[in-house]
């Protein structure tokens, strides 16, 4: 593995800085929305930069253009080890496989742990290959868990990865690099920017004060500039966390364009959708009372909730305590094809979320023509002008909302035509602008000749 | 001899609640009373009452030589009444120093000569009678809903009686004429024009108080000066605006009192001018050409067009459905649903639909008392959606032999 310089605006006079990203989740390993937002973002900024992007775990056949992309999972943890005494990055070879068997966005589903303990020892026996096996220990005490190992681990090795990177900029994504950040920064002392996707009181509630907390809340103190995904998640981070919004830079997702289609419908009724996780954060029991409400004035409605949570059963109960079983459909977990069959046949889109960083999903709907209505309490709400806004708890409105929808052409048709215009904001090239102007408004990149 | 013509457009809404999908049919009482009475207090507060008491002192101070004329919609007349008898009668007050005039416009502030013509006489001949009842005056003068203007209107003016008639100088029909001459407009017989010079009257109705503007601040005789270059090349300089630019879209803090406290004696240093009402301009002056417009021009946005109340589907379906009723409505002979119709046709229902701007973010342009447009056309679909059920029950009752006696009473009329 050869690190070579990327920049297609080589030959220009611009300096084209060069940026050290940590992630996490990275296609095709975990297709969540984290990996694909990394993904999407990295490609856009190889446009305005060299970007090479640390993960725990990659797959070597999967190579991404213009980006240098370091699964760990792919670096012999020898060659590791003598990075400082060893003089470029050549060196290092494929050898050891790291897993990581931590899925951080499924608080109430993570994976069986009955291999894990093997893992992490298998893991500890890579490094005990050489003399410094006494530091991971140390940092496996200070923390303890298995989680909070992995995320140490990933942090030591990057770092010590780091070393032999030529870089102007850290920027990390979310609390899981967040450790990989600071010790990059502390070895280094290159400025470190955290990209803020998700947060613990966004998954877990205001009252989140758990180890996640407290490493976001340290990373970001730490940081020299946050990027959260929306001006919500700025506020988030400023109410919640007490970091000074002047180093918050709000930088909005983008989305990939897709070749929206129409399908033919499958029941004489108008369809009403939920798509995400039956989780707190989503806020889909108050799908349920909107369909109440809704189906109090108009009986020809059904309502769709795509995907799967915690909150499955006790959806399925209150739905039918309501008496309105009989128009309310849980289809359980989607893959995307068939999230987009139901997108071709939906006629508004619901989105309760409690708390949404952003929620891509809603920006999707426009995307197949929906007009979306979305609580005020989410990222994208920020960017669809062409949509209805209500606070999640605004049961009346949002049904009210929906009616108006489903009985008014004039009002569908000018909603779409706004969300439309939205769109062509909406794209991971502006949101790649906005990243490179905020290292250069803070100065954490050398100035364009 | 120019002389100094100031028209104020004084107007409040009667707007509409929040209302919900599931009212209709269980509330019948459409109004937001309660935000109307604080909107109205507040302006009252910090500009009508303000104003009109500089504009008293200034006509007693000049001993008559100072002279504006108002346009008073009937929609702000009657909030008055109901709520603010001080304003209205400070309004009273400057009426009888015979130096204000009162001009004519539609009573509810509407759109209607577009929808209707008998709907637009009927406003205009109520709001006549409202003035004379207040003021005593009968207005001479019209000026329509947001200088919204054409030829055909002109004409119709015309023939209701009036002598003049108020617009915007639009530079795509003046060419490059000024605006600072009575125009007679295309195809009428002798009312004139008075189109507004908009330079002069945005520099303080709108860029009075902006920092970054390179002629702030403006003082009292830097403004005269630019009113006395049109001195020999000039006979009136129409300084046309709403009333709130005083104390409200220009606070107090701003100086704009100041200003306006210093202008006339700054504007009348120089002895070739003065300032007149609409009325005595129409008198004194002579038309100097014809004025060609024969699509409507207002004095609304960049356009000056009416795309700000009917460029979207939903501005087109909100006003379409609210002049369907009109038949209906009158069939029914009741004078509470006649007023509410009358009050649904003002045209900021319509400007809060507007998405103009809407996506390019700039969405605090507009003031609206909705989150968004969308909401402003929701709330009043579904109060028509009210409405139009009442007057289908309504009608319904009356009998066909009525019915017929009554559509031949409409008509004589």
């Amino acid at each position: 593995m050869v690190i070579e310089p990327l920049s297609k605006q080589a030959e220009s006079t611009a300096y084209v800085p060069k940026v050290l990203m940590l992630g996490w989740e990275f296609p095709p390993v975990i297709n969540g929305g984290l990996g694909v937002a990394c993904h999407d973002l990295c490609i856009a900024m190889s446009k305005y930069s060299n970007v090479t992007m640390i993960i725990p775990k990659s797959n070597p056949d999967f190579v991404v253009k213009n980006l240098n992309l370091i699964g760990l999972n792919t670096i012999d943890a020898k060659t590791l080890r003598n990075i400082g005494h060893a003089d470029s990055y050549r060196k290092v070879k494929q050898v050891h496989f790291i897993n990581t068997h931590l899925n951080p966005y499924y608080n109430g589903n993570l994976e069986p742990h009955h291999d894990l303990q093997n893992l992490t020892s298998q893991y500890l026996k890579a490094i005990k290959i050489g003399d410094e096996i006494v530091e991971v220990f140390q940092i496996d005490d200070l923390y303890g868990g298995d989680v909070i190992e992995k995320v140490t681990i990933f942090g030591k090795l990057a770092a010590k990865l780091a070393l032999s990177l030529d870089f102007d900029v850290i920027h990390a994504h979310d609390w899981m690099t967040m450790i990989a950040g600071m010790e990059i920064k502390a070895k280094t002392g290159k400025p470190l920017v955290m990209h803020i996707h998700s947060l613990e009181v966004d998954r877990g509630g205001p009252q989140s004060k758990g180890w996640v907390y407290q490493v976001e809340k340290r990373g970001m103190e730490y940081a020299d500039i946050l990027m959260p995904v929306s001006n919500f998640t700025g506020h988030v981070i400023h109410d919640y966390y007490h970091i000074p919004w002047s180093k918050i830079v709000p930088v909005h997702n983008g989305i990939r364009p897709v070749e929206p289609f129409k399908s033919e419908q499958m029941f004489k009724e108008k369809m009403v959708l939920f798509v995400g996780r039956l989780t707190r954060q989503k806020g889909p029991e108050f799908f349920v009372d909107i369909a109440e409400r809704v189906l109090e004035k108009d009986q020809n409605v059904r309502f769709v909730m795509a995907g799967t949570g915690e909150y499955f059963n006790p959806l399925l109960e209150r739905a039918a305590q309501k008496g309105i079983a009989h128009r309310f459909h849980l289809t359980g977990f989607l893959n995307l094809d068939k999230v987009r069959k139901l997108l071709s046949i939906a006629d508004v889109y619901v989105m309760p979320s409690l708390s949404e960083p952003f929620g891509l999903s809603a920006v999707e709907a426009v995307q197949f023509g929906i007009p979306a209505v979305i609580s005020k309490q989410s990222g994208v709400s920020e960017v669809l002008n062409g949509s209805l806004k209500f606070d999640y708890w605004d049961i009346n409105r949002a049904a009210g909302y929906i009616l108006s929808l489903l009985h008014d052409p004039v009002l569908v048709e000018n909603v779409k035509a706004d969300a439309y215009k939205d769109l062509v904001n909406i794209s991971w090239d502006n949101s790649a602008k906005k990243v490179i102007d905020g290292y250069n408004k803070f100065k954490l990149i050398p100035e364009p000749v | 001899m120019p002389s100094v013509c100031f028209y104020f457009q004084v107007h409040q809404p009667f707007r509409l609640k929040r209302y919900s999908f599931f009212d209709i049919g269980k509330d019948h009482f459409y109004e937001d009373d309660e935000k109307n009475k604080l909107i109205l207090d507040k302006v009252s507060e910090k500009c009508y009452l303000k104003t009109n008491r500089k504009i008293l002192d200034l006509i007693n101070r000049h001993k008559g030589k100072f002279k504006v004329s108002y346009s008073i919609s009937g929609t702000a007349l009657e909030q008055f009444e109901n709520h603010r008898p001080d304003v209205l009668q400070s309004f009273i007050d400057l009426s009888k120093t015979g130096c204000v005039e009162f001009l004519s416009e539609t009573y509810y502030h509407s759109l209607s000569f577009i929808y209707s013509k008998d709907e637009f006489k009927r406003q205009v001949e109520m709001h006549r009678e409202k003035i004379k009842l207040y003021f005593n005056q009968t207005p001479k003068v019209f000026r329509n809903t947001e200088l919204i203007y054409n030829n055909e209107l002109a004409s119709f003016i015309e023939k209701m009686g009036f002598k003049a008639i108020v617009c915007e100088g639009v530079d795509r029909h003046l060419g490059n004429r000024a605006p600072n001459f009575l125009y007679q407009p295309a195809g009428t017989l002798k009312i004139k024009s008075f189109l507004k010079n908009y330079r002069l009257s945005d520099d303080i109705a709108f860029r009075f108080s902006d920092r970054n503007w390179n002629e702030w601040p403006l003082h009292a005789d830097t403004f005269a000066s630019w009113v006395h270059k049109i001195a020999g090349n000039g006979e009136v300089m129409n300084l046309f605006m709403d009333y709130e630019t005083f104390g409200e879209h220009q606070w107090e803090e701003t100086g704009v009192f100041d200003f306006l406290d210093h202008l006339p004696m700054e504007i009348m240093k120089h002895s070739d001018f003065d300032f007149k009402t609409l009325s005595e301009a129409a008198d004194q002056y002579k038309v100097r050409d014809i004025y060609d417009v024969p699509e409507f021009t207002s004095w609304a946005d960049a356009e000056l067009d009416l795309s700000v109340w009917l460029s979207n589907a939903m501005e087109k379906e909100a006003a379409k459905r609210i002049y369907q009723l009109e038949e209906k409505v009158l069939l029914t002979g009741n004078k509470d649903l006649i007023d509410v119709w009358g009050k649904m046709q003002t045209s900021d229902h319509f400007y809060y639909m507007c998405t103009k701007f809407w996506s390019d973010g700039d969405v605090h342009k507009y003031f609206s008392p909705y989150d968004s447009p969308y909401d402003a056309y929701i709330y009043y679909m579904n109060v028509l959606a009210d409405f139009e059920t009442t007057i289908e029950e309504t009608v319904k009752d009356i009998a066909p032999v009525k019915k017929s006696r009554r559509r031949k009473e409409i008509a004589d009329n």
